[in-house]
Formats: structure tokens, C-alpha cells, sequence
């Protein structure tokens, strides 16, 4: 039987997102760009809500305005919204299949994407191109193989059943 | 409609509550960071527990582009090499003159208690990578804090000016490119001395000239150089190149849109310009709050 993830695995994840989403992306990459520490945010507050909660969403939301040099508070606003939107939907997104979880989370990344263009676009800035509407798809598709790569039993300990 | 799930624990607030505090949080880092600049030193801060691993994420790029480089075939470096070579010599004639006038200058400004326009401190850069906001444009360059670099300091390459210092980590510097929305450079035309402002566009690298008069003497071709005056921008340097001119007589002001010179999309290395600013900044929010009646007398003593 599969015991929960420690705090080592759920912190190793978000380090290695955070290392993907700093690749130095530029250009048309950098708008399709899916942003991974919000795929990982997004499981972990589905599968285990009592190890991440909104106070490490606005965290991790600080952390990528700063490596990203934007307005401190942008990322801040989409994550703690979308993991608030998480820990509503966590129970009935589990009871699904990874097709529609996927669709779960689609709707999610949506929502983040629409949050930080807004914001922008109050700012002053224009609209950025259509790549942009990709980051949210690439995402929701990475949602599956994250789910898969998480569980592996590898990553997380097994507990023997004692004998009767 | 969408309910939360029952709690089976009750762990400190529901999560509607979270959400509310946690948004307001977000909303007031927001603007103390946009209207008040209150969060810089906590902007450097997080930047410095965050830049191991941005380090360790630009590692392999930087890797692959050193290694690149390193097989480059040895028939472009000799090409490169030439091509250097008549550059040098082309600007080595320039340099002499240059020299020759800064000394006249010197002779003259002796005489004055003014200061030059021109700019002669400088150091080198390496372009490290280009920012990832995909809203405003910057180039993260490898000098900060340690080389005291300061936000405003010019930058510029081969070609012209690239932008501006606007935020300095300890390591690294970040340049905001002069297309960008709010950046302005007050230019110069080479031909007739014609005083304008260069706006950045924020879209496609262009620059707009606005407030030009519809009568102004501009035609596609001209040339912006830096005019000095606000004493940020040394004089001198090129900016950039006018690709169009709207005279539309029904409208005050007339429609100009030109290029940069510099290579924005093509850098490795840059020049940031170190010496002092020729004027004190603005204090444009000192402005905002002294009472009109106060503001109109300040008025008539700064026109000469």
C-alpha cells in the first residue's frame, strides 16, 4: 500500500517545475511556455491539500514574479485563486478518470492565464500574441504524465502488510 | 452551484476565507510594487535565494552555446576576424578626431562651470539571457551590485543605444530595451537639430516620435542621435532610424515611427555607460503634492 508523499518529494517536485519554467525560454517559446510549478501546485492540492495551501501558492507565486522580473503579486493572485479553485474541486476531480481530470485542470490554467493577462493588461501592456493560448493546453497535457511520474512506487515508500 | 466539501477536519479557516486574505495580500503587494516601489529590497532579496537555481537552469543553454562555439568552423573566425579588423581601422580615424575635440571641449568647458554632455565611462557586459516577462522586453546582463551598476544607467552596443538599467540584483542587471512601452529617450535629428522624444511602441520594436507638429521637418531616412538634455542619456549616441512619416493635416501632431539602430533581437555583448548622471533625477512625486499655487512660481524659475 502506497504511503503519501513525504515532504522531501513534494518539495523536490516544485524544485524541479521551478527549474523547467527558469529554462531560459525566449520568443514565441517563452508565451507557450506551460508553467509547471502550477501543474505541481495544482496535484499536490488535489491529492494531498494538507501538505500545500493557499500560503505556499501565494509563496511560490512571489518566487516566480521575481525570477520572471514582474510585477511582485501577479503570479501571487492567479496561484492563490487557482488553488483555492483546487481545493474546491479536489474531491470531485478525483473521483474522475485522467481524460476529464485533465479537463479539471484545463479550466484551472485557463482561469491562472486569463488572472496574469489581465493584470498585465491593466498594466498598460498590449495583448500578447496567440502562443499564449497554448501555455494553458501544454499544461493540462502535462497533467497526465505528472500524475503517472508522481505515483511512480520508486518516489514514494511502500508499506508491507503485515502478516494476519 | 459549486459547494466547498464538507470539511472532515477543521483546519483553521475555510477556504473561501484563505482566499479573500491571500487576494487582498496579492493585490496590495501589487501596488506598493507598481505605484510605491516600496518592495524593491524585497524583490533583491528573493532574488537572491532564487538565482542557484536560475543559475542552474541557464547552465545547459550557456553550455550548449559555449560548446557551439567552440567547433564554430575555423573559416568564420578568420572571416570575422577581417571584417573586425576594417572596422577598427574605419573608427580608428574617428577615435583620433574624438580625441582631438574632447580636448578642445576640455579647454573650453574649463573655462565654464559646466559639465560634458558626452559620455566616457563605460563597462562591458555579457548578455546572460533575455528576461521572461513576455510583456515588456529585457536583457539580463551579467554585471549588478558588486560592479556598481545603478538603476538608469544607459546601455549601449556597436550600433546605438539599447535601453536602460532598471532593475540591479547583486550579480545581475536587467535592461529594459528602449522599444518598450514608457521607456523614452530625448533625441536629437542629425540634419536640422530638430528636439524630440523617442517612446518605445511596446510591440514589434518599432519607436514612436509623438508630439511632432505637422509642419516638423522629418522625412523617412533621418537619423536620432541623443540630444543630452535630461542628463540620463549621454549625447551623442544613435538611436535610431525614422522608417515612416503620416502627415495627416486633420490631426495636430503628425505620425513617426522608426526603427533602432542597435541589434535588439541580436546581442552578446553591450556597454553600460557608468558616469555620473548631468542632472539630478526628478523627484516627480515631490511635484505632485505641493499645492498648485506653489507649483507656478517653481514653473518661471526653471526657464532660463
Amino acid at each position: 500500500m502506497k504511503l503519501p508523499a513525504g515532504p522531501g518529494l513534494v518539495f523536490a517536485s516544485f524544485i524541479a517545475a521551478y527549474l523547467f519554467n527558469s529554462l531560459p525560454w525566449s520568443g514565441w517559446a517563452l508565451l507557450a511556455r506551460p508553467d509547471l510549478v502550477l501543474v505541481v501546485l495544482v496535484f499536490w492540492a488535489i491529492h494531498q491539500p494538507g501538505s500545500v495551501g493557499q500560503g505556499l501558492a501565494f509563496a511560490l507565486g512571489l518566487a516566480m514574479d521575481v525570477g520572471d522580473s514582474m510585477l511582485l503579486g501577479q503570479h501571487a493572485l492567479a496561484y492563490v485563486i487557482v488553488t483555492y479553485g483546487a481545493q474546491v474541486l479536489g474531491v470531485r476531480v478525483l473521483a474522475f478518470p485522467i481524460l476529464e481530470q485533465t479537463l479539471h485542470v484545463l479550466g484551472l490554467f485557463i482561469g491562472a492565464s486569463i488572472v496574469v493577462v489581465l493584470l498585465n493588461l491593466l498594466l498598460g501592456a498590449s495583448l500578447p500574441g496567440l502562443a499564449a493560448m497554448l501555455s494553458p493546453a501544454l499544461a493540462a497535457l502535462a497533467w497526465g504524465p505528472l500524475t503517472w511520474i508522481l505515483y511512480l512506487p520508486g518516489l514514494r515508500r511502500m508499506r508491507r502488510e503485515s502478516a494476519a | 452551484m459549486i459547494r466547498e466539501p464538507p470539511p472532515f477536519f477543521h483546519r483553521g479557516p475555510s477556504p473561501l476565507a484563505r482566499l479573500t486574505f491571500f487576494a487582498l495580500l496579492a493585490i496590495a503587494t501589487m501596488i506598493a510594487d507598481h505605484r510605491f516601489g516600496a518592495l524593491d529590497a524585497v524583490r533583491l532579496s528573493l532574488s537572491v535565494l532564487v538565482a542557484p537555481l536560475q543559475q542552474l537552469a541557464a547552465a545547459p543553454a550557456t553550455a550548449i552555446g559555449r560548446i557551439a562555439d567552440y567547433f564554430s568552423s575555423q573559416d568564420r573566425l578568420l572571416r570575422d576576424n577581417e571584417e573586425l579588423r576594417a572596422k577598427l581601422l574605419e573608427y580608428a580615424a574617428d577615435a583620433q578626431r574624438a580625441k582631438l575635440l574632447q580636448a578642445e571641449q576640455d579647454h573650453f568647458l574649463s573655462m565654464t562651470p559646466a559639465r560634458s554632455r558626452f559620455a566616457t565611462d563605460g563597462v562591458l557586459a555579457e548578455v546572460l539571457s533575455y528576461g521572461r516577462n513576455p510583456f515588456v522586453r529585457k536583457l539580463v546582463l551579467d554585471k549588478g551590485l558588486t560592479q556598481a551598476i545603478k538603476a538608469g544607467m544607459p546601455v549601449i552596443d556597436g550600433e546605438g543605444v539599447v535601453g536602460q538599467v532598471t532593475a540591479v540584483g547583486t550579480f545581475t542587471s536587467e535592461v529594459t530595451l528602449l522599444t518598450e512601452k514608457d521607456q523614452s529617450v530625448p533625441v536629437m535629428l542629425t540634419r536640422n537639430g530638430l528636439r524630440a522624444l523617442a517612446v518605445g511602441s511596446g510591440k514589434d520594436g518599432s519607436i514612436d516620435v509623438p508630439f511632432m507638429p505637422v509642419s516638423a521637418d522629418i522625412q523617412n531616412g533621418d537619423l536620432f542621435v541623443t540630444s543630452g538634455i535630461d542628463g540620463t542619456y549621454p549625447a551623442g549616441l544613435i538611436v535610431a532610424r525614422v522608417t515612416a512619416v503620416e502627415k495627416n493635416a486633420a490631426y495636430v501632431f503628425a505620425k513617426i515611427t522608426a526603427r533602432p539602430a542597435a541589434g535588439v533581437d541580436n546581442h552578446r555583448f553591450v556597454r553600460i555607460l557608468t558616469a555620473a548622471r548631468l542632472a539630478p533625477p526628478p523627484d516627480a512625486r515631490a511635484d505632485e503634492k505641493r499645492p498648485a499655487r506653489e507649483r507656478a512660481p517653481a514653473k518661471g524659475r526653471r526657464q532660463p
